[in-house]
């Protein structure tokens, strides 16, 4: 890197352009990350590009108070605001909505959405014959109310919050499933967004320090027991026990500025940002806030299990010992003889230091001693070569012995951090290159933040005072960002393009005046992510269909060609979780237990059949740590934070459907399954397979493709299954 | 976020998704697919003037093979005394080792007399195609580290840097539509010796394996037969038509049905390419396949030829990786002797094949490990890590046969002479694929990133 720093980039133009060219020509996925440019930046000296100036933070549309517009009135028969809004967004470019999506097309679309599973054929008919004018209402009230929507949308904010199950050595890997499952129960309980936050930083969701007890006394609030493992969110980003302490800060102050401000604050780690109004001293006050953290190792067991554990290791050490005597006293006679042979071949110097008591050795003579330490060494090989051939036998019978000495296996362990009070009272500098070898002295930081508007009050706590702050109802950043993030998932659209991004590259909004609506509706609803799900969802917009007639989506696909005032709703392809979900869900085996250690780390085949929210994810330069089938279908690592789920179109996805065991199977399952539940009905057995797989009917062209499929096969149904696995219309959402 | 540069060239209704090979070169050629109406040929443009060389084959020893008992032949005058030495791995702490013995005997091979260690004396016979490089060194002094710098010519791993197969695959694309730029064969010591990287994965290296499957999930389990399959997928096509007819605009949808027609093409062709039973006896017992102990390495290289032959540009070969990789001889320098035994006559075949073929004049045969090993042991009679100086060695593809450029000192610890970098090492292979390393970059937000950085250049004196 040094190397590099040396050598500013100067390219000439014709390279440019074919860099350009090239550069236009792929679609690197991790080219997306602002931040990516930001390291390199750093590693070779970058200047920023030329005709672009950091925004003033007063200019910054998304810096700007929460407003509360007026709902626009006369363009909608919805009471809904999101309609009124996108409706005047509509009229005023002269677009027409489509209707609204078909019953059993809408359930199917909104199950997905918020547990990521298909609706089952009895769930299908519940709703169907549901003809009350509250039947949508009440089924996203049975769903936001279901265990699994938890696993879902606790998955969706995994992705934001970088959860990986491995990182390098990331010394929270043991126990880190932890933090997944606190995360998974916040949302079902739904915990208000702000206490979310503020539990996962502060790992304390109370918005109060302290309360009047009944008796007049002022306590202070204790966290609730469960919230230590919230904390799982900042240890999770240190990647090795060496350099634990100054990655979790950094990875700290990256994280949360993207995840919750939106901002990408990780930037100015290296150099002021380019173009938004963060320095780098910013960057280094934050992350002041962040470095007292040290990580905290605690035991998860109850007091019988450490005594007994204690027994445990006393018992293996005696063994050990016992054992490891008796091989040096058999050994003594050939070890000390190659020893002495060894000793005596040195210089009389090297000897005399070697043989006097480490007590009275000198500086030098220790020294001497530490380096011919190593040759001194006599292993078991060169001891064997001198030692009678009867005698090996029982030497290599004692090793074994040894060697098979296991020491008990550690207790679960989950690893918190805590602040550390010498880390606390050290001084803080700007890092040159973010190196912390490199602090510049002549540049001392002050705990801080950016976009504070001053220098805070610090009393309170550093992390606490960042917290309020950043969960304050004035912060207008906190809850734009959240709704933009909610909205993108229930539409695959954003109100704001840029999902992680509210800087001045982030380009403005689409639909500012909804964004702030939704806003600021849900701080007065007390950050309740439920009720921003319930009213998204019980929204026109959102019970749109996804095409029209061909002559409105010609007319609306010329005035409107990237559907930005959701004219219709978005077909979207189902993330790899519900897929592999959908596909061992027909099969009837899926497994819907929640919590506990994640499976198939790397290639290992575990063959468990629980959700894939609980499938491994993360990264090791050294394996693969993530299976095959989560990379195949886009999932992220958790690297970085990650604001929306790649969607590619690959053969290797193609293969996988077509040609893998885990279809295979599932289609085998899945036949048995139609032919145990429609008997000798070729017609019953089509018809249940389109319900359990596409949440619908066949039409009768369909119908008479697969029954001509299924005459005189025995395995046409096992065939039909495999294709309905296949179609376009099994991995997207309608 | 894409910068702008980005999003407008983006203009092929590509905004709801992006193409990407999960599994590399099957994403690369329907990218390829789509690309090719729309856009400039993408293999123009960074190769200045054709270098001889159209591909490369990439032999990774894993674990760091022993110079000294290979290709760098040293005194043993030096053996049995105390040097001073530093510590194991990152532990750099200076300490004395002994020199251990080299129990070699070496050979004169060929019109050069370049001397060559008995652990290689297949290798040997062709010496007069090997351009050696007795003077490479590099910085990191552990395995996964080396290996990234080795892979990818940077050594920092914050940034998700690509490996040197996918520059090569983005640099000249593919000649074959149905086969990826980009493959790696063995178990790497990495999976960052398979990464694109900001590259993108679309140029990821393809895992092949040898034998009737090459790539995961190419055929039906067993069960299907090739009737059945047909049949279905006929309905599969008529069950789709409604719905592909409804949403005819998305991009995606059209991509559907793209990503299954290629993935039907590759799995004819895929099993024809990788066919190795098919090959002659003479030329498979020349890559000692069949034969215990080269069968795995010389199916491997076999394949390697077949694969330059169709054109593929980088076929990676790592050899022993897992773990530490298994050449990494700490212990006992005997535990090379069955290592050397499983890829000396896969090599030399794979040599003499391309030769035979006139195929050696495009084809640049590459062979190297991370580093090199120590002259003196941890105790032992095995070898420590050794950056400092190794050796690696180019055949074909313009090499200059029969030369040996560089030493290292007398006992083997640092290249002394003529030292070359692992970036230096592949300025010279990009100049024989006719790359100027200077213009071979990505532009990433309007600056331009590079493999090769301002100070390595291509060593002209291994090539003519």
């Amino acid at each position: 890197m040094l190397l590099l720093a040396r050598h500013p980039f100067v390219a000439s133009r014709s390279s440019r352009e074919t860099a350009l060219r090239r550069g236009a020509a792929l679609f690197p996925r991790k080219l997306a990350s602002l931040l990516l440019l930001c390291v390199l930046a750093c590693s070779t000296d970058l200047i920023p590009a030329q005709g672009r100036e950091r925004a003033k933070a007063e200019d910054l549309w998304s810096l700007k108070p929460l407003a509360h517009p007026a709902i626009p009135q006369g363009f909608t028969s919805s009471t809904n605001a999101i309609d009124a809004f996108l409706g005047r967004a509509r009229h005023s470019r002269g677009v027409q909505a489509v209707g609204p999506a078909e019953k059993r097309i809408w359930l199917r679309r909104v199950t997905f959405d918020l547990i990521g599973l298909p609706p089952t054929p009895e769930e299908q008919s519940a709703f169907l014959e549901d003809k009350s004018p509250q039947a949508e209402e009440k089924l996203v009230e049975r769903l936001l109310a279901s265990e699994q929507h938890g696993v879902r949308y606790g998955r969706h904010w995994l992705d934001v919050l970088r959860y990986a199950d491995v990182d390098e050595n990331m010394p929270a890997a043991g126990g880190i499933h932890l933090w997944r499952d606190w995360v998974v129960d916040a949302i079902n309980h739904d915990l208000a967004y702000d206490a979310f936050a503020r539990a996962q930083i502060l790992g304390n969701r109370a918005a109060r320090r302290r309360v009047i007890s009944a008796a007049g006394h002022l306590t202070r609030v204790e966290p609730r027991p469960e919230d230590l493992f919230a904390l799982g969110f900042l240890a999770r980003g240190a990647t090795s026990r060496t350099d634990a302490d100054q990655s979790i800060a950094f990875s700290a102050v990256e994280t949360i500025s993207s995840a919750f401000l939106g901002m990408t604050v990780g930037c100015a780690k290296c150099h002021d940002h380019f173009y938004d109004p963060i320095l780098q001293s910013d960057f280094y006050a934050m992350k002041s806030l962040f470095d007292p953290l040290v990580l905290r190792d605690m035991t998860l067991a109850t007091t019988e299990q450490i005594l007994e554990q204690g027994q445990k290791v006393e018992e293996h050490e005696r063994e050990l010992n016992r054992a490891t005597e008796a091989m040096r006293a058999y050994v003594k006679p050939y070890h000390d003889r190659l020893y002495e042979e060894r000793l005596s071949s040195m210089t009389p110097e090297v000897q005399s230091a070697i043989r006097k008591p480490e007590s009275r050795r000198s500086a030098a003579e220790q020294k001497t001693y530490d380096d011919y330490y190593p040759i001194l060494r006599i292993d078991p090989p060169k001891i064997k070569a001198i030692m009678p051939r009867e005698q090996v036998k029982q030497y290599d019978t004692m090793l074994a012995q040894i060697q098979a000495l296991k020491a008990p296996a550690p207790l679960p362990t989950f690893c918190s951090v805590e602040d550390d009070a010498q880390r606390a009272g050290q001084p803080r500098y700007v890092l040159t290159s973010g190196d912390p070898e490199r602090p510049r002295k002549s540049q001392p930081v002050k705990a801080g933040f950016p976009f504070s508007g001053g220098s805070p009050d610090f009393r309170e706590g550093l992390r606490e005072t960042f917290v309020d702050w950043l969960t304050n109802p004035a912060n207008p950043l906190f809850a734009r960002v959240a709704v933009n993030r909610v909205w993108h998932w229930h539409f695959g659209e954003t109100l704001h393009a840029s999902i992680s991004d509210f800087g001045a590259l982030g380009g403005s909004p689409r639909h500012p005046e909804l964004l702030d609506w939704l806003a600021s509706e849900f701080v007065a609803h007390g950050c309740s992510m439920k009720w921003l799900h319930r009213f998204i969802l019980n929204s026109d917009a959102y019970r749109g269909a996804t095409s029209g007639g061909a002559a409105q989506e010609r007319e609306n696909a010329r005035i409107d060609p990237d559907n930005l005032t959701l004219w219709k709703f978005p077909l979207r392809r189902l993330e790899a979780e519900p897929i592999r979900d959908s596909i061992l869900a027909a099969a009837g085996t899926l497994d819907l237990r929640r919590g506990g250690p994640s499976f198939e780390i790397g290639n290992q085949r575990t063959n468990s059949l629980r959700r894939a929210a609980y499938m491994a994810r993360g990264y090791r330069s050294s394996s693969e740590a993530m299976p095959d089938y989560l990379q195949t279908f886009d999932a992220e690592d958790g690297r970085a934070v990650c604001p929306r789920r790649t969607q590619t179109v690959t053969a290797p996805q193609a293969l996988f459907l077509m040609n893998s065991e885990a279809v295979n199977d599932a289609a085998g399952l899945f036949a048995k399954r139609l032919r145990n539940r429609a008997g000798a009905d070729p017609a019953a057995a089509v018809a249940l397979g389109f319900e359990i797989a596409l949440g619908r009917d066949p039409t009768g062209e369909e119908r008479q493709i697969a029954l001509d499929l299924l005459q005189g096969d025995a395995d046409g149904l096992k065939n039909l299954c495999w294709i309905l696995f296949n179609l376009d219309e099994f991995l997207y959402v309608r | 976020m894409l910068p702008p540069s980005l999003s407008s060239a983006t203009a092929l209704a590509r905004r709801d998704f992006i193409f990407r090979a999960a599994g590399g070169f099957l994403g690369a050629a329907i990218g390829g697919v789509l690309q090719e109406s729309s856009r400039v040929n993408a293999a123009s443009g960074i190769p200045n003037a054709p270098g001889p060389a159209r591909s490369v084959i990439f032999l990774f020893m894993c674990g760091g093979v022993s110079h000294i008992d290979t290709f760098d032949p040293k005194d043993n005058k030096w053996a049995g005394k105390l040097i001073d030495a530093v510590g194991f791995g990152d532990n750099l702490a200076e300490m004395k080792r002994p020199v251990i013995p080299c129990h070699r005997a070496f050979t004169r091979h060929g019109q050069s007399g370049t001397p060559v260690s008995d652990w290689f004396p297949h290798v040997g016979g062709v010496i007069d195609d090997i351009a050696l490089i007795r003077s490479m060194w590099c910085h990191e002094t552990n395995h996964f580290p080396a290996v990234v710098e080795m892979a990818t010519g940077h050594r920092d791993r914050i940034v998700d840097h690509p490996s040197f197969g996918s520059w090569i695959s983005y640099a000249l694309g593919s000649e074959n539509r149905n086969l990826p730029t980009f493959v790696s064969m063995g178990r790497a010591s990495s999976p960052l010796q398979l990464n694109g990287g900001y590259l993108g994965a679309n140029v990821a290296a393809t895992p092949f394996l040898t034998g009737p499957a090459p790539i995961r999930n190419l055929q039906p389990p067993t069960g299907s037969t090739a009737m059945d399959r047909d049949r279905q997928t006929r309905a599969l096509e008529r069950m789709n038509a409604e719905f592909r007819k409804t949403y005819a605009t998305q991009s995606a949808i059209a991509a559907r049905l793209e990503s299954y027609e290629l993935a039907a093409r590759m799995q004819l062709s895929a099993p024809n390419a990788c066919d190795i039973a098919s090959e002659p006896e003479g030329v498979r017992a020349l890559y000692g396949v069949g034969a215990s102990p080269t069968d795995d390495f010389g199916k491997q290289l076999l394949l390697a030829r077949r694969l330059v032959e169709r054109g593929v540009r980088f076929v990676q070969v790592c050899h022993a990786g897992g773990g530490n990789g298994a050449w990494d001889s700490h212990g006992d320098m005997e535990s090379h002797a069955p290592l050397c035994r499983q890829v000396d006559k896969p090599i030399a075949g794979l040599l003499r094949d391309l030769k035979q073929r006139g195929l050696l004049e495009s084809t640049l045969v590459v062979w190297t490990s991370e580093f090199g090993r120590t002259p003196w042991s941890q105790n032992t009679t095995g070898r420590d890590h050794n950056p400092r100086g190794f050796t690696s060695w180019l055949a074909g593809g313009g090499a200059r046969g029969g030369t040996v450029w560089g030493a290292t000192d007398d006992v083997g610890y640092r290249a002394i002479q003529n030292p070359v970098y692992v970036s230096d090492l592949q300025a010279t292979i990009l100049r024989q694929m006719g790359i100027d390393h200077r213009k071979l970059e990505i532009e990433i937000h309007g600056r331009p990133v590079r493999l090769i950085e301002p100070g390595s250049e291509p060593v002209l004196g291994l090539v003519s």
